[in-house]
């Protein structure tokens, strides 16, 4: 605070800290803004528990991302997924080779050791869900994050 | 903020105090639209195919053994069923032969059941109703997880089997 005499007394508060600070505020207030168009994919409602932990990979990297619709169509980086079953495959391939550099006694059939990631929507039936845990399974991925919110969006 | 010319003494005053009414009024808008949006998390899970409750080894044949030398080994499994109503809502859960209705209930008996030292699983199969939605499924794996073995890890091996609609 700084005080200045011209002729008679008057202090005047220096404004400029507070101001600082409210900038900082808004800024920090401005970055947390929830976008919900933007940052949420809004065809596809997960569903809500409660325990939903947030996501660790714990070193891992080599994720499988899943995103099952209400209609129980596969779709990765926004696509749909016609063939699942050939895509998974795939991508177990890729991890099965990509595991094999850290252990090369890995073969076909054994355990992957990716994780996949299942984004699927709150309201489809057992059946349609299965369908691509098995393929998964099938294919050698035992090990599965299932998504969810951990609370609900008002 | 003042600046002072060493030329002369004239001052340049800027004032901020009208920026400051504009700083709080933005600042208050940011504070009461604040909504910490829902974090998107997961349930870590290792699912095993669901293996027969019997377990076949290799030379293991019905009638070739009349001798029992090479008996079949159990799986002991806890089977935990899942029934839906055509909505895809709850209709039954049920822990072996005994049901209940609600999750929490199936949560109270899921632990007297994992909570007795003397019994140990080798799979824990949940048998789900192809038409439970996912939502209701999710609360069912909830439960699940949330419980502790007798060795006190987190249950997390689940298997799952489809029933057919009844």
């Amino acid at each position: 605070m700084s005080a200045s005499v011209h002729g008679g007394a008057s202090a005047e508060p220096n404004l400029t800290p507070i101001l600082d600070m409210v900038f900082q505020l808004i800024t920090f207030f401005m970055l947390v803004v929830n976008f919900k168009a933007a940052a949420m994919d809004l065809d596809l409602k997960l569903p809500v528990v409660g325990s939903a932990r947030p996501v660790d990979t714990q070193g891992e990297t080599d994720l499988l991302i899943l995103n099952i619709n209400a209609e129980g169509k596969v779709r990765v980086y926004g696509q749909v997924v016609d063939d699942v079953s050939a895509y998974i495959a795939t991508e177990a391939q890729a991890s099965l080779l990509s595991a094999q550099v850290k252990n090369p006694g890995l073969k076909y059939g054994d355990e992957i050791p990716s994780t996949v990631v299942i984004r699927a929507d709150r309201s489809i039936p057992f059946s349609l869900l299965n369908g691509v845990i098995s393929t998964c399974q099938k294919h050698g991925f035992h090990r599965f994050a299932l998504k969810a919110m951990n609370k609900t969006e008002e | 903020m003042r600046k002072r010319k060493s030329r002369g003494h004239e001052e340049v005053e800027l004032n901020v105090t009208a920026m400051l009414d504009m700083a709080f009024q933005l600042l208050a808008f940011f504070v009461l639209t604040f909504k910490p949006s829902p974090v998107e998390g997961q349930l870590s899970l290792r699912m095993p195919v669901a293996q027969p409750i019997t377990k076949v080894e290799a030379g293991q044949k019905a009638g070739s053994d009349q001798n029992n030398l090479n008996p079949a080994q159990g799986l002991n499994t806890l089977v935990i069923t899942a029934l839906a109503n055509p909505d895809g809502e709850i209709k039954q859960l049920a822990v072996g032969d005994s049901s209940m209705g609600t999750p929490e209930a199936l949560s109270r008996k899921l632990a007297e059941v994992l909570g007795d030292p003397t019994f140990g699983f080798d799979q824990v199969v949940i048998q789900v109703d192809s038409r439970l939605r996912y939502e209701r499924l999710m609360e069912v794996i909830d439960v699940c997880t949330r419980q502790k073995l007798p060795s006190g890890e987190q249950l997390s091996k689940l298997s799952f089997v489809e029933l057919p609609a009844q």
